[in-house]
């Protein structure tokens, strides 16, 4: 019988924790390994995207090729994306999940393991294409018929293709996962009613991609085999129709846009109330506008088709769906002021983050009103408008976000605060970057620039707004360099933060930091939204959690039943990845490929549990 | 300097009274909040400085009724949200400024929630954008509609990277430059010939796509005489950002010279260089791609070069039509437009004297 040590990493020896790494199904460690290869693609999509300024600071730069231009766009949107805040997010599910509904691990450890080595593997097999002949550059949208082979003969799309089927794989796997989790591993007492709003947001978003996730597979299968069996799905010439493609991409991408900031809407509505001391205001709204967002954005894809040429009666019947979600947000935003109203506000680094979240969303909210009134977008539309204007959803709303969440849940990781100071620092520059890169963005696009241009001719006027955007751009990553070098010396050198250091009201700050393997040492039992407050503060509420922290101590260390490490999700992983590359470099990497797969399956099978 | 501050008390707990109302405290410590309140000041700075500056394609120098209904609707919109804007941040500030933290302060008020005051916003913004889509329903239907039948129809047809234009009812082929007459209906139909690309001149009518395989059309009446330039808007390959065009919008009586004079096939070469140009066609390999009519040339894979010379610009409206530019063209095209199909053999300088000479005659 398998008890806490046998899950304990042999950290003796290099070769044991590289080890204990590559076969952990730990949730918190996953969640680590998340964080850490996120934030290595952000940093990666991050350089793609200043190259792209540096290119277009000045009118008829020659710095970056209009070849290369193309591939830049192309990743940077595909690597923030599905390499950089998708994964993030998956981070903060992978920790906090868990702790907040007060369970052990996710339901599936190894499924688990499988989606980030899935995941891994995936973001490495689509940039080795930066060194095997080509990048895609299509755009991250991949309009056919550019993706067919008629328009690009090289493997580029087929990077692309590949590897968007291979992260959809970990995608769907992971929220599986996760929904089984929280549907039934909540602990005794934690209604559906009574779950943090993290894990509302992160459920609605697992929903989200099970059922977006199967139109793009579709449109990718569909474009894989114009592309290898010459069919004819998005070929006009063969009878087929490109728009079809563009209906299936956003069937899929627009609820993916919700997938990206519902995690952080969750983040925000976890960080307001702690550093207000006050509970979420309106919470069953909070939740039932969140699975509303997701529901509607299911009904509004076609919006970002409004210049297609689909009629004057589906334009409109797009518009008002589109229109429809404004309500829905704006109710969350007004109940995320009501929770601030009244509060003991503190403004430590995550709370400014949490703000400057809200803040900027309400932005990129407000000018996608103004997108979805399908006059103006025939204007805008595929202009730097809708750059600045997603900017301010995915980088306003989603990495102010999810950096709040790094500030706030980093003492949790590591049972070491990050600098105050320098994180206010960061805040300060990433938000006065922000602004100054993607405030102009508007001006550019009401003026007549294209999106995805790789130059502009210098009697266009588009020449002080770009130079702005790019100057606000290095301001951005020069702050990024601030976060890193922060977070890094914090994991050694950061102050002792205890096991509950803001004051949280929900399960996680009610064992130490960083967590025991086995989480609680005693499932708590949950009667109310915010049982360490009710623990902490007595009174007021009936009853609490069942045990104090005290309880959880190590030195308490109770015979826990947890599951073994594995090494078999990275070899399946392994295999997927190789059959991928069998059908771009040597048919030989198929076979090598499904033998892995075969063994690791029966391997998976026959592995003892714990 | 801090005022005494209300303890929490049992009323505060009472959630029937959600939201308790505290002492107006002076703002004197906002400066945290300079970098929040930058993003409004900056936006207001980007509009006044808009006004400046010379933007050739900007979207709200209207001169048709479709593009008008846009600017006005785009302005009308952008206000609103301004407002809007202005109004949650505020709440939003001072609700940070108001109840910041302060030393003695107590575990505050705990609010769950306030029903009506949450069907009130509900309400609040379902009205605003009711508002909108009210303004936005006939604008859809009156950019959408048909074409009289007296209209001038053209077909616009997008190629990687260059756009063609024809007027089937008056037989003229041409290229990169769309004559249209002022103050007369105008059909155009939008076609590709390879990718997807988009028609788009900001100062005629917001853009629509040009889809392989379908046939897209929308219906304007310019207003104003002049050159307006517009530009591919959708991502079409390497080149993208190359694709551009002019539009120019003429009296009816320039416009029908204009016409008379592309009916007629390539004015003969007037200059003995102009002729050995006219000789170096096959050498250069023009005639494969090219049609100059009069002429062996009848390839249709380049834009028709009939009347090139009386263009104003070449290379897709990318380079002023200048000896020096097309000097510069027919010796480096992939340099000039990376990524463009055009094959030219490297030329002697004889050559090259001889080609620019001729096709700046073709007016």
């Amino acid at each position: 019988m398998a008890t806490v040590t046998a899950t304990a990493p042999d950290t003796r020896t290099f070769a044991g924790t590289a080890w204990s790494w590559i076969t952990t199904v730990d949730h918190k460690r996953i969640a680590v390994l998340y964080l850490v290869t996120s934030l290595a693609f952000f940093m990666l999509g991050g350089l793609e995207a200043l190259l792209m300024r540096l290119q277009l600071a000045t009118p008829e730069s020659d710095l970056v090729s209009a070849e290369r231009f193309t591939e830049l766009f192309t990743m940077h949107g595909t690597t923030m994306v599905f390499l950089a805040l998708m994964p993030l997010s998956a981070a903060f599910f992978n920790l906090l999940v868990p702790l907040q509904i007060g369970a052990r691990d996710v339901a599936f450890p190894r499924l688990n393991a499988l989606s980030y080595w899935i995941y891994l593997f995936g973001g490495i097999f689509m940039n080795i294409s930066f060194v095997a002949g080509g990048a895609p550059n299509a755009g991250w949208f991949g309009y056919a018929p550019l993706t067919d082979t008629a328009f690009e003969a090289t493997h580029a799309i087929d990077f692309w293709a590949f590897g968007l089927q291979i992260l959809g794989v970990s995608s769907i796997l992971a929220s599986i996962n996760f929904i089984v989790t929280i549907i039934n591993m909540r602990a005794p007492g934690m209604t559906l009613n009574r779950m943090p709003m993290f894990v509302w947001m992160s459920m609605i978003t697992a929903f989200l991609i099970i059922f977006a996730f199967p139109a793009i597979t579709i449109g990718l299968v569909l474009l894989l085999f114009d592309r290898y069996i010459e069919t004819n799905f998005f070929i006009p010439e063969g009878g087929g129709d490109p728009v079809l493609w563009q209906h299936l991409f956003w069937v899929f991408g627009h609820p993916e846009v919700y997938i990206l900031i519902l995690p952080a809407m969750g983040i925000v509505s976890e960080i307001l109330p702690t550093y207000s001391r006050k509970p979420l205001f309106g919470y069953a709204v909070v939740a039932y506008s969140g699975a509303a967002i997701a529901l509607v954005g299911f009904g509004v894809w076609t919006h970002h088709m409004f210049t297609v040429g689909l009629g004057p009666i589906a334009d409109t019947a797009f518009a008002i769906s589109t229109m429809a979600i404004a309500v829905p947000t704006g109710v969350k935003i007004f109940n995320w002021i009501a929770t601030l109203y009244g509060g003991s506000i503190s403004f430590k680094s995550p709370m400014l983050f949490a703000v400057g979240m809200v803040s900027m969303f309400i932005i990129g909210g407000l000018s996608g009103i103004m997108l979805g009134s399908p006059p103006i977008d025939s204007q805008v539309q595929d202009t730097y408008f809708v750059v600045a204007h997603l900017h301010y959803v995915l980088f306003g709303g989603t990495v102010f976000g999810l950096f709040g969440g790094i500030y706030h849940w980093f003492p949790k990781f590591t049972g070491r605060f990050m600098h105050d100071g320098w994180g206010k620092v960061h805040w300060l520059l990433m938000l006065i970057g922000f602004n100054l890169t993607f405030l102009p963005q508007h001006m550019l696009g009401i003026d007549g620039m294209p999106r995805r241009v790789h130059t502009y001719a210098a009697d266009m006027g588009f020449d002080l707004w770009n130079m702005m955007s790019t100057v606000g751009s290095l301001m951005i990553g020069f702050s990024f360099l601030i976060f890193i070098i922060n977070a890094v010396r914090s994991i050694r050198h950061g102050e002792p933060s205890g096991s509950d250091p803001w004051d949280g009201g929900t399960l996680e700050w009610t064992i130490p930091s960083p967590p025991p393997v086995y989480n609680f040492a005693h499932i708590p039992i949950v009667d109310s939204r915010y049982p360490a407050w009710d623990l902490k503060r007595g009174g007021g509420h009936t009853g609490a959690v069942a045990t104090a922290p005290e309880a959880d101590a190590e030195a308490d260390e109770p015979d826990i039943h947890m599951p073994n490490p594995s090494y078999w999700p990275i070899v399946m992983a392994a295999g997927m990845v190789l059959a991928a590359c069998g059908l771009i470099f040597h048919q030989a990497f198929i076979l090598l490929g499904a033998v892995l797969f075969a063994i690791s399956l029966l391997g998976w099978i026959e592995e003892p549990a714990a | 300097m801090h005022k005494a501050r209300r303890r929490v008390t049992r009323a505060d707990r009472d959630e029937s009274r959600p939201i308790q109302g505290r002492r107006s405290t002076p703002l004197t410590r906002n400066r945290r909040f300079s970098a929040a309140l930058l993003a409004p000041a900056l936006a207001v700075a980007v509009l006044a400085l808009a006004a400046c500056g010379v933007t050739p394609q900007t979207t709200l120098e209207p001169t048709t009724e479709a593009a008008r209904t846009a600017r006005d609707l785009l302005m009308f919109v952008f206000w609103a949200m301004v407002v809007t804007f202005v109004l949650v941040e505020g709440a939003l500030l001072y609700c940070l400024i108001r109840f910041r933290r302060r030393s003695g302060d107590g575990i505050p008020a705990q609010t769950h929630g306030n029903t009506p005051l949450e069907i009130g916003w509900t309400i609040a913004p379902a009205i605003l954008v009711v508002v909108i889509v009210v303004l936005t329903v006939p604008a859809i239907f009156s950019n959408a509609r048909a074409a009289g039948p007296d209209a001038l129809k053209v077909r616009a047809i997008g190629h990687q990277w260059w756009f063609e234009f024809q007027y089937p009812d008056l037989g003229v082929v041409t290229a990169n430059e769309l004559h249209l007459p002022v103050d007369r209906e105008v059909e155009i139909q939008l076609e590709s010939n390879d990718v997807l690309h988009s028609f788009w001149v900001p100062s005629l009518r917001g853009k629509l796509d040009m889809v392989p395989g379908r046939e897209n059309k929308f219906t304007i009446k310019p207003e104003v005489t002049g050159i307006f330039p517009g530009q591919c808007a959708e991502f079409c390959g390497t080149a993208h950002a190359l694709m551009k065009f002019h539009v120019v919008v003429e009296t009816q009586a320039e416009f029908d010279a204009w016409v008379q004079n592309e009916r007629t096939d390539r004015v003969p070469p007037a200059t003995a260089l102009a002729r050995e140009g006219e000789a170096n066609l096959t050498l250069g390999g023009c005639v494969a791609c090219h049609t100059i009519r009069g002429t062996d040339s009848a390839g249709i894979l380049g834009p028709d070069l009939t009347h090139m010379g009386s263009r104003q610009y070449i290379a897709a409206g990318l380079l002023p039509n200048t000896p020096e530019n097309m000097r510069a063209w027919l010796s480096d095209p992939q340099g000039v437009k990376p990524g463009n199909t055009m094959v030219i053999p490297e030329l002697t300088t004889e050559q090259l004297d001889a080609l620019v000479a001729y096709l700046e005659g073709l007016k």
